[in-house]
């Protein structure tokens, strides 16, 4: 398991099958078995098409080649590849500017398309010669153009990226303090491309001593070298394995780093922070409370208000969310409501629910939830927020994946979290929150989700409708559970293998909609 | 169990003798086997037999049966179980040897065995099982280039046995883990396999059809592809399948669009078809509810080919599965965010008349239906919807339409209404479907008002509807006018009698019951005997809906001498007949409970026709007791138990004749039957507890406690007995035996602390000092060794306090504690702090956190209820019962007696609890201990 605390959810005990909706979510990241999310998809490897540094890239790199012929091109490569090699093996005089020049020609050869021939690279037995390239000592010149070489490559299909694995241990070196910064930014963007493949390079990088290196990069102003450094970092540290995240929140000076990155910086290089916050957050119990404790929480919310820029204002919601949900304690210190801040967030929060973008919908949702989870007050400053009218329209017209996260914050709001004092241990209502909820029609869509294929969205459905049952005033509640086809829906569950749904639907049935024997009592 | 050529032929010989007709030779080697189940490594054996060539097919079959129950008892036995679990040398050879096994045996074992990979694999797939995966897909390779599609379909019937669980649990990380551990390892050979097979069917249909017989284990591999894809895309869409969704969705369409004639052209081919096709339905509907943005650019392909299948698939039963699941997915669109797809003009009547009125019609197969299986038919007509019906669904589809279209749906079926109506009135005998048909569309698509006494709809008026359409046909006097609509039939008379049960439940607004014993006064006797007579109807003998209709009236009606006497007379001759050959346990169960309530309330009215009921019907408790008809024995004890408490003392002597059997330890060691067996006791207690006291009854009550707590399995059934005596007698009764019962309890507890028994003896020690207070629970202990109670205290008590669960078990001990706490000498002496302060403590602890955050989960604490395994289950007769007893009813809230107990107590000797609380409660506690004097306003001085 990826954490102490991301163990599996526990399982109400049965007693008390109809829970608490009200159980504060975890981070998200553990485990996914989904694509990760399109927008971070295109980060994990980039190719490197024009210099990190501008006076590398001469005139003619600067017109893209159009629609040269794959072939021709794979041709050319096995050719530039076989001129490396002599030029490797060349000794003499004018050794190295022919080095220099067969890795140009390579590396112009990698840069030129989308779909780099790095297949035919590999096949010509480019990587043992980039090795050699990149052998200590050899001019700063020849190291960029292998690295940037070995950067393309890397960017390639999962095999191609797996074949650096020999030029790790040189790729690592170069992005010490010696280097000099060109050589040591397209030494990350590599290193960020092999660590965006997946846990095992990730893992191979990390024995290898990569990341304090790297966390040194983030320090200075530099604009660009900081960029890459993040970028590269944040594909290092993704885990699921927390232990990277650990060690980086350690390094001296990389909080300080990031709080001012992430008040100063432009968007572009905003966002990478913002990464790093992501993961550090959804990781580590350590960073989570020191980033908490810092300026990081005040700076997420000012981006997410000030910025207009989807790439930027993802990580930062996520991160936000991420902190909210890993460490209530510390939270609900700095959230208190009264506080500028949490007036704040929830605002940011609101302008992100109303945006168009459906991922910010999504997350704005889920952070309100955690949010929604906390003390009375906190339930009661949303409820009182623009948000409500948002998310009673969201849960009937957005998206499952939408409506269930807009359920969540919904559910939570109508639940107290003060534990029962009495009786039979389900959770308090608020009923004010309950009744006016309800009376603005929010029924029907915890129904549409019992009746949902989603086993997580039915249970919370499940959930809300034992609220409704037990708590409407008047008895009202089976009435509107009836009307609006709820006992339908549970029967569903009548023989359903998840024995958890199971019993709670069977013993509501059986509670509010049972054989009425009882008849002269 | 070796492995020799002896043992083989005494297995194959008892294997061959379990299918003899003869009941002896087949009793003695189902003994012999039941014996060597019990030996280290009879599993790998009897797999071993099923493998062995030389062996009968009939003898291996029987073989392959038996040791998939054999797994099924041993492989993971529940915790409390009493059968020993196979050792996991055995195990591991077993696992070893399963999937080639299974793979090359006949279909009939290959079934067998298959059931039997999937049972293991549901216990140890995939963290104790890695090689299992690597084994399949490597097979699966292998099969695929040979071209072997029985081996393949094997494979994949396999695979898709172990991964449904991804379909039902919850979205847990161990889940994601295991499902990321499929995908990874999967998700690229059952494309590939599905693939392959698409462009074998592809060729064979270019080719001119192909030739069915070949194409068949083809459709059946791909059906089997898209149950796996739906398995594995259920929790949420994996990367893998997003990559490649060009592939697997243009594959699936093709299925939907494409018509096969070779297979087609029979019924089983066309079967085989349609059950690919509905297999890619749920797919589609699933990606539309879950990953509608991904699914977006494939949905218009999909919803024209789903339209044009269903304006072709014809009204054949066959087809239903089919049609259910295609119209599901156009209502899983129809309410999705792209719903205008529904919007384009004409797309809706279309709809309705190409799809939602030919699917709501009645069809050949429900007349049939209606006359051949009236039960099915009505399952089918009224009841959950989980049972999925072409009618019902149509319904659906329509008012998903409506959400997003409501005004459009409501005048285009209004008009159908009054169409399909006029049809009938134009001319009756030819066009009754149609009648039906607007019956079924008006009460299906009417809403409910709130409380379910009316209904509305904007597509008729109701009252004028009910008086036009409805009331004729019930008052004419030709009563089969028309198929089906009113006709002698069973259907009919059980929609009678089922109405008339809902009628009397019906509550007015201020929630009285809107029709009363006056309504049912004058035609009660003529009711009653139409009631008992509708039962005499060939196969309504035992008519469920007439059953429960007996019980509502005889719940709501007056019951005079008059009556009660001819519905005892007639229930018991019903019960009896049941007793013979119990069948339908709904109905015995509404039989049972008319009786319970005919004489609850008969009695209620007239105690002395107590002697009426006692006559009728102790011979057939009698016989139940007698004979052991399990099904009904917890019934039978609760109908004596209810006798027992109606008469007064002393008990008729007939009463006692029960009591053998009431002591039988045989009788408690069900756990199915210890509700009602505690019930009686209970009875019997307080009824009759002179009568108990003679002839050693309570020595013997006692034996069976001890009994029942020697073993691991029945101990806590031994608590229900021992619960039910310190619960219901004085002390000085129990006073003798008292000693003997701590002594019993405490040499078990030194070998056995399950959470089970801990809970139990807890519960136990604490209902002993509610019913007979603290200086009796102190004294008696403390007779048995001297400062025996702080010893349990402190070792036991204390420290497991934390542990209880439920809301009446937790009050119970809460309340218990501060008693102790608080009257206890010998806690409260000064010697005792440490005690008391950490008891303090753990009644903190059990009180203000929840069950969750306090206890463990114990996979040995299942509920009664849940252990009964699959003998007959426990079910209370609600007219017979009292409800579950809470032994603390004055006290409301533990908590609260809690603090108002503690400022007593330290108003006594102010100053001194504070530091002890201070010293011995945790932080947490204190803190929570504050909450609490605030909220109850007390205070600790």
């Amino acid at each position: 398991m990826a954490d102490d605390n991301m163990a599996s959810h526990r399982r109400d005990p049965i007693k008390s099958s109809v829970g608490n909706v009200a159980g504060q979510r975890r981070r998200q990241n553990a485990i996914t078995v989904g694509k990760e999310r399109r927008e971070s998809l295109v980060r994990a490897k980039r190719l490197c098409r024009v210099g990190t540094n501008g006076d590398s890239v001469d005139p003619l790199d600067s017109e893209m080649m159009i629609d040269e012929e794959q072939s021709i091109l794979e041709a050319q490569t096995s050719t530039a590849v076989d001129e490396l090699n002599s030029a490797v093996a060349h000794q003499g005089k004018g050794a190295w500017q022919k080095r220099v020049s067969a890795l140009r020609e390579l590396r112009r050869l990698l840069s030129r398309s989308e779909f780099p021939p790095v297949d035919a690279a590999l096949k010509a037995g480019a990587i043992p010669l980039l090795v050699q390239c990149l052998s200590f000592g050899s001019p700063d010149e020849q190291l960029l153009e292998a690295a940037w070489c070995l950067t393309n490559i890397a960017a390639g299909k999962p095999e191609e990226t797996k074949a650096l694995l020999p030029a790790l241990p040189l790729l690592i070196a170069h992005l010490g303090e010696k280097s000099s910064s060109p050589v040591a930014e397209q030494c990350a963007w590599a290193i960020g491309n092999v660590a965006g493949e997946g846990e095992e390079l990730r893992n191979i990088l990390l024995s290898q001593g990569s990341l304090p290196p790297l966390a040194r990069m983030m320090l200075p102003d530099k604009g660009s070298t900081v960029k890459t450094a993040a970028w590269a970092l944040s594909n290092l540290i993704k885990g699921p394995n927390p232990k990277a995240a650990n060690e980086l929140i350690r390094v001296e000076g990389v909080l300080d780093a990031i709080i001012r990155h992430l008040r100063k910086a432009d968007d572009e290089l905003a966002t990478e922070v913002a990464w790093v916050v992501v993961y550090l957050s959804a990781l580590s119990n350590i960073a989570t409370s020191m980033l908490v404790k810092s300026d990081v929480l005040q700076l997420l919310v000012e981006r997410l208000a000030t910025s207009n820029s989807l790439q930027l204002l993802i990580p930062v919601l996520r991160g936000l969310g991420n902190l909210i949900a890993g460490d209530s304690q510390t939270t609900h210190a700095v959230i208190v409501p009264g506080n500028e801040i949490t007036g704040n967030i929830i605002d940011v929060l609101v302008k992100c629910l109303k945006s168009e973008h459906r991922v910010l919908k999504k997350e704005a949702a889920w952070v309100l939830s955690n949010i929604a989870a906390g003390s009375i007050e906190h339930k009661q400053l949303i409820y009182s927020s623009e948000a409500v009218p948002l998310l009673i329209r969201l849960l009937s017209t957005a998206p499952f994946d939408i409506r269930k996260e807009v359920a969540y914050v919904l559910g939570n709001l109508c639940v107290s979290p003060i534990a029962p004092t009495e009786g039979d241990g389900k959770p308090t209502l608020i009923l004010e929150h309950l009744v006016s909820l309800v009376g603005r029609g929010c029924l029907p869509g915890f129904i549409d989700l019992v009746s949902s294929a989603d086993t997580e969205a039915a249970r919370l459905g499940l959930q809300f409708m034992e609220l409704v049952l037990r708590g409407m005033p008047n008895g009202e509640g089976p009435k509107l559970v009836e009307k609006e086809n709820g006992i339908e829906a549970m029967e569903r569950f009548q023989f359903h293998e998840n024995e958890d749904l199971r019993n709670m639907a069977n013993s509501l049935v059986d509670k509010y909609f049972g054989e009425d024997y009882g008849l002269d009592d | 169990m070796e492995w020799n050529p002896q043992n083989l032929q005494t297995l194959s010989d008892c294997f061959f003798n379990t299918l003899s007709p003869l009941p002896e030779p087949r009793h003695q080697a189902e003994a012999i086997l039941s014996d060597f189940s019990q030996k280290p490594n009879y599993g790998l054996a009897v797999l071993r037999l099923v493998a062995e060539p030389n062996v009968a097919d009939q003898i291996r079959q029987a073989a392959s049966v038996n040791f998939k129950n054999h797994l099924k008892v041993r492989w993971a036995p529940a915790p409390n179980s009493d059968e020993p679990s196979i050792m996991d040398a055995e195990k591991e050879q077993i696992k070893a040897l399963i999937v080639s096994l299974m793979l090359n045996a006949t279909p009939k074992i290959q079934g067998q065995l298959s059931e039997a990979l999937v049972l293991i694999g549901k216990h140890d797939f995939p963290r104790l099982w890695p090689t299992l995966l690597p084994e399949l897909i490597a097979s699966l390779q292998k099969a695929s280039q040979a071209g072997d599609y029985a081996s393949i379909n094997g494979i994949l019937g396999t695979a898709n046995s172990i991964f449904k669980k991804f379909r039902y649990e919850y979205k847990t990380n161990d889940l994601l883990l295991d499902l990321k551990y499929c995908l990874d390892n999967f998700a690229a050979p059952l494309l590939e396999i599905f693939l392959k097979t698409a462009n074998l069917i592809d060729a064979a249909a270019n080719a001119g059809g192909g030739d069915s017989a070949a194409l068949k284990p083809l459709f059946e591999s791909q059906r089997l592809c898209c149950r796996i894809f739906y398995s594995l895309n259920f929790q949420e869409l994996p990367e893998f399948f997003e990559d490649h969704m060009n592939e697997w969705m243009n594959e699936q369409r093709k299925y939907l669009a494409t018509s096969y004639p070779a297979l087609e052209s029979s019924p089983d081919g066309l079967a085989l078809v349609d059950e690919l096709r509905a297999a890619v339905c749920e797919n589609i509907n699933l990606y539309m509810e879950k990953n509608e943005e991904e699914f977006q650019a494939y949905l218009n392909g999909f919803a024209l080919a789903v339209w044009n299948l269903l304006t072709s698939v014809s009204q054949a039963s066959s087809r239903d599965q089919l049609a259910v699941t295609a119209i599901k997915f156009l209502t899983t669109v129809s309410t999705s965010v792209h719903h205008n797809l529904f919007a384009g003009d004409g797309v809706i009547p279309q709809i309705c008349q190409g799809i939602v009125i030919p699917n709501v019609r009645l069809r050949d197969e429900d007349e049939e239906l209606f006359d051949m299986n009236y039960i099915e038919f009505i399952r089918r007509d009224m009841e959950g919807s989980d049972l999925d019906t072409r009618r019902r669904i149509a319904c659906e589809l329509l008012k998903g339409i409506a959400t997003n279209y409501k005004q459009q749906v409501t005048n285009l079926v209004s008009v159908q209404i009054q169409n399909l109506l006029s049809s009938f009135a134009t001319n009756p005998s030819v066009n009754w479907k149609d009648k039906d048909c607007a019956i079924y569309l008006v009460v299906s698509l009417a809403t409910k008002k709130a409380g379910g006494t009316s209904v509305s709809t904007d597509l008729v008026d109701v009252q004028s509807f009910f008086g036009s359409v409805i009331v004729p046909e019930l008052q004419s006097q030709n009563v089969n006018g028309y198929p089906m609509l009113k006709a002698e039939s069973n259907v009919v008379h059980s929609y009678a009698a089922s109405c008339i049960e809902k009628l009397l439940l019906v509550k007015d607004e201020c929630g009285t019951a809107r029709y009363t014993s006056v309504d049912i006064s004058p035609v009660l006797l003529q009711l009653m005997n139409n009631l008992f007579e509708a039962l005499q109807f060939p196969e309504s003998e035992e008519n469920q809906y007439v059953m429960k209709c007996i019980m509502r009236v005889l719940g709501v009606a007056d019951i005079s001498r008059e009556i009660a006497g001819p519905c005892i007379t007639g229930l018991t001759l019903i019960l009896n007949k049941a007793c013979e050959n119990p069948k339908n346990p709904v109905f015995n169960h509404y039989v049972f409970e008319s009786v319970a309530v005919l004489v609850k309330r008969a009695c209620g009215k007239d105690a002395s026709l107590i002697s009426i009921f006692e006559t009728n019907l102790f011979p057939s408790i009698q016989k139940i007791l007698v004979e052991d008809v399990q099904e009904f024995y917890p019934y039978a004890l609760q109908l004596l138990a209810q006798l027992v408490e109606l008469n007064r003392p002393p008990i008729p002597q007939s009463y006692m004749q029960v009591f053998p059997m009431l002591l039988s330890p045989e009788s408690w060691r069900k756990a199915s039957n210890v509700p009602a067996l505690v019930r009686l006791l209970q009875a019997f207690l307080q009824k009759a507890p002179h009568e108990l006291n003679q002839e050693g009854r309570l020595r013997q009550v006692l034996e069976i406690f001890n009994k029942l707590l020697s073993a691991r399995s029945t101990d806590e059934q031994g608590f229900y007995v021992l619960n039910t005596v310190v619960e219901s007698l004085d002390f000085n009764v129990i006073a003798p035996y008292i000693g003997q019962i701590w002594s019993a309890l405490f040499t078990v507890l030194q070998s056995r602390q399950t959470g089970k028994f801990i809970k139990s003896l807890l519960i136990f020690m604490s209902l002993f000092l509610v019913k007979h207070g603290s200086t009796n629970l102190v004294d008696s202990m403390n007779g048995i060794q001297a400062n025996l109670f702080l010893v349990i205290l402190g070792q036991f008590w204390i420290s497991n306090l934390r542990l209880i669960t439920g809301v009446i078990e937790t009050k119970l001990t809460a309340v218990a504690s501060t008693r102790l706490l608080c009257e206890s000498q010998s806690l409260l002496d000064a010697a005792a702090v440490e005690q008391w302060g950490k008891m303090l403590n753990s009644i903190v602890t059990l009180v203000s956190r929840t069950e969750q955050d306090r206890v463990e989960e114990d996979p040995e604490m299942p509920d009664i209820a849940e252990n009964a395994g699959y003998s007959a289950t426990f079910v209370r007769l609600h007219n017979a019962g009292k409800s579950e007893d809470d032994p603390l009813k004055d006290i409301r809230d533990a908590k609260e007696f809690l603090v108002t107990s503690l400022a007593r107590l330290s108003a006594l000797s102010p100053g001194r609890y504070p530091q002890i609380i201070s010293q011995y409660v945790e932080p947490a506690n204190q803190a929570e201990l504050l909450r609490l004097c605030n909220s109850y306003n007390c205070q600790i001085v």
